[in-house]
């Protein structure tokens, strides 16, 4: 009878920690039906991004079953009753030496692996783009709590008279590789746009040229990804792709609207 | 027998977790606060708290509570015509264009629910965010939908109208602005909000009824198009954002909420200073205050001086013109506050401490022309309003029809002319040239 009991209460218990790597798998399958996931990729690298992260993340899937399997393993067969001793082992040196190595093989695959894509996203601005970091399409500012383009006057001058600034909305064309400034006012923010895997710090008193080139025309979340203060939740934007003519249409739009003469407001 | 007992904890401690979830505890009931500052103005108010009391409660019956707002309707407002509801004052006063845009913003926010009432899938329609009357308005519809299945009614219409003619209630607006903007400018719309302590400048107190950045002239109330443009653009280098991630029915439902918050305030002021200790909170008083402070801000568009015709094009001469209207002492003089180098830096701030203190009392220096910041827009017709009528609450002045004598002797009244070349050589002040010099050199590829 004891000994049932005791089998019993093994199995509750080994259950309860099963549900662990059960639930945390689960969660991860049912992430996309529930729209917590990543939204569709939109930008020409983003896909990199993801072979990248997908990468990681089968890496660690496969460890974190082996661990969370070893463990719930050795829960149901190590356990004792109250009146055992603990007894004392050295351990196994070989063991050790492999679960070292192979970490640091697989860390030194991620490290290679990431070079290229790293390089080419944050490092290496693209040359066949008729924007440059000398040149850039627009400047986007960071501060407590929004976020602002600034897009030069006609003669691409950011200091002039006619320079555009929109808060919140930021138009950019598709299908264009965009060169931008990016830029803080205050403290540290982080520039987040999820469909196009670009996320970038805005640190102050530095220009940060960044690019990207967007592949879908549509309206994209833009937030901040730094806790930047008390209003870093407010701290929202919207990416617009247009199409290109469109893009100009807007862009000499607004040219025009800034010679309004209020009336309409 | 231990284990048993402490599984028994842990099962009832998850089911106490589960109900602890669904459990919604009663909401407080609010109530708006009096204003202290002006009360302590008041000895004679400062001593009676019954009185104080008895005006808190007059309030109430003007203004409803923060989570029922509502302006009481005077008889008279209801026999005009058009009828003027305080209640629907934006909604009402809103342009063809305006609406236009409204619903579109409409159309924008809903899209996935108006897409789904258009594939007759009511069923599907997601609780769309801040908009709890507008969910009770769908929910009455969907029931009435399952009551009498075989009316003769365009249910798909309906709904699709419903959001897309969506205009948020005062109570709506009362909540989003407790969740957006009450932490900073308050409950009373006070500026005291909890976060406006660790904020330069300082979130504005709307209870005087004095509000910056207005295109009006005389010192008169904004229009809602003015308050409508503070949300959607935000004040750059201030701490107000722009709101626009919110529908434009829901922004024109802010200005409703903030001008129920700020007529409040001006009938409070007031009624302080209206008070007789002998007689206490009069109804006669009240309605008398409350009826000219709204008449106030009704007459606020015929205060606005609207630009008629193209924006005039700046020419190296007006420049020149403007540099010597804002030079000149006899002129507009704006080097006495704003400094010969145009950094705001000018005598008058450092020798007349009354030039540096705006009417709430609070520190100002005059604007930085050369940085090229202009709190609201940096559109030409931006920077005329302010040189033309000033900057309400500041020592900022109305330039319109100043005296000056120009570099000839002539004696004249400052013109919209004037206004324009001061408008250009401001603007002059912040332009540079382009950069030589590549921004990042080593990061340019040979």
């Amino acid at each position: 009878m004891q000994a049932l009991k005791h089998f019993l209460l093994r199995a509750f218990f080994t259950l309860l920690f099963l549900a662990v790597p059960v639930l945390g798998v689960w969660t991860f399958v049912k992430a996309p039906a529930w729209h917590v996931w990543f939204p569709e990729n939109v930008s020409s690298y983003g896909g990199e991004i993801d072979r990248l992260f997908w990468l990681i993340t089968y890496m660690v899937t496969v460890v974190f079953l082996i661990t969370e399997g070893l463990l719930i393993y050795f829960f149901f067969r190590y356990s004792r009753r109250d009146s055992s001793r603990a007894l004392y082992t050295h351990g196994h040196h070989t063991l050790e030496m492999v679960w070292t190595a192979i970490p640091a093989i697989l860390l030194l695959v991620v490290a290679f692996s990431q070079m290229g894509t790293w390089a080419k996203i944050k490092i290496d601005l693209p040359e066949d783009s008729p924007y440059s970091a000398a040149h850039p399409m627009m400047e986007v500012y960071g501060s407590q709590f929004d976020w602002r383009a600034r897009y030069p006057d006609r003669e691409g001058n950011f200091q002039g008279e006619d320079v555009i600034e929109t808060p919140y909305d930021i138009y950019v064309p598709v299908d264009t590789k965009v060169v931008f400034l990016l830029r803080s006012r205050d403290v540290l923010h982080s520039f987040f746009v999820p469909a196009f895997r670009l996320k970038q710090d805005a640190v102050p008193g530095m220009e940060i040229p960044m690019w990207f080139e967007a592949t879908k025309v549509g309206d994209y979340d833009l937030v901040c990804a730094e806790l930047c203060g008390w209003g870093h939740y407010k701290m929202a934007g919207k990416v617009h792709v247009l199409p290109g003519e469109d893009y100009e249409a807007w862009l000499e739009g607004q040219r025009n609207a800034l010679y309004s003469n209020g009336s309409e407001d | 027998m231990s284990r048993y007992s402490s599984l028994a904890v842990l099962g009832t401690a998850l089911l106490a977790l589960s109900a602890a979830c669904r459990f919604e505890p009663p909401r407080p009931i609010l109530r708006y606060s009096l204003n202290s500052k002006e009360i302590a103005k008041n000895a004679d108010m400062a001593g009676n708290s019954a009185h104080q009391e008895h005006l808190l409660g007059a309030l109430e019956f003007l203004f409803g509570t923060p989570q029922h707002p509502n302006f009481l309707v005077l008889p008279d407002w209801t026999d005009e015509e058009p009828e003027f509801d305080p209640n629907y004052w934006s909604l009402d006063g809103l342009s063809e264009a305006e609406k236009a845009a409204m619903r579109a913003s409409n159309a924008r926010a809903y899209a996935g629910q108006i897409a789904a009432i258009r594939a007759g899938d009511f069923d599907s329609v997601e609780k769309p965010r801040y908009a709890d009357d507008l969910w009770e308005d769908w929910l009455r519809l969907v029931e009435e939908r399952r009551a009498n299945p075989g009316a003769d009614r365009n249910w798909i219409e309906e709904g699709a109208e419903l959001f897309e003619s969506y205009y948020p209630e005062l109570t709506v607006s009362a909540e989003l602005y407790r969740q957006q903007c009450f932490h900073c400018h308050g409950s009373e719309g006070g500026g005291d909000g909890s976060t406006s302590q660790f904020l330069d400048p300082l979130p504005r107190d709307y209870r005087p009824g004095i509000f910056k950045f207005t295109a009006e002239q005389n010192k008169a109330h904004p229009r809602n198009a003015d308050l409508f443009r503070i949300l959607k653009e935000g004040i750059y280098t201030t701490a107000m954002p722009s709101f626009r991630r919110f529908t434009d029915a829901q922004l024109h439902g802010l200005t409703d909420y903030v001008k129920l918050l700020s007529i409040r305030g001006e009938t409070e002021i007031l009624m302080i200073a209206d008070y007789d200790p002998y007689a206490g909170i009069q109804p006669e008083t009240l309605i008398e205050n409350y009826r000219l402070v709204v008449d106030r801000w009704r007459n606020a568009a015929n205060d606005f001086f609207a630009y008629e015709g193209e924006i005039p094009e700046s020419t190296p001469e007006r420049v020149a013109h403007g540099r010597d209207l804002y030079t000149s002492e006899q002129g507009a003089n704006c080097v006495k506050c704003h400094g010969a180098t145009g950094r705001g830096d000018g005598e008058s701030v450092k020798n007349n401490p009354k030039d540096a203190i705006d009417e709430w009392g609070n520190p100002i220096l005059p604007r930085d022309l050369t940085r090229g910041v202009f709190r609201l827009g940096r559109r030409p017709i931006d920077l005329y309003r302010r040189v033309y009528a000033g900057i309400n609450g500041t020592p900022m002045p109305a330039h319109f029809g100043m005296q000056i004598t120009e570099k000839d002797g002539t004696k004249r009244m400052l013109d919209e002319n004037d206004v324009w070349d001061l408008v250009f050589f401001v603007r002059s002040l912040s332009a540079r040239s382009p950069r030589a010099e590549p921004a990042h050199p080593a990061q340019e590829h040979p």
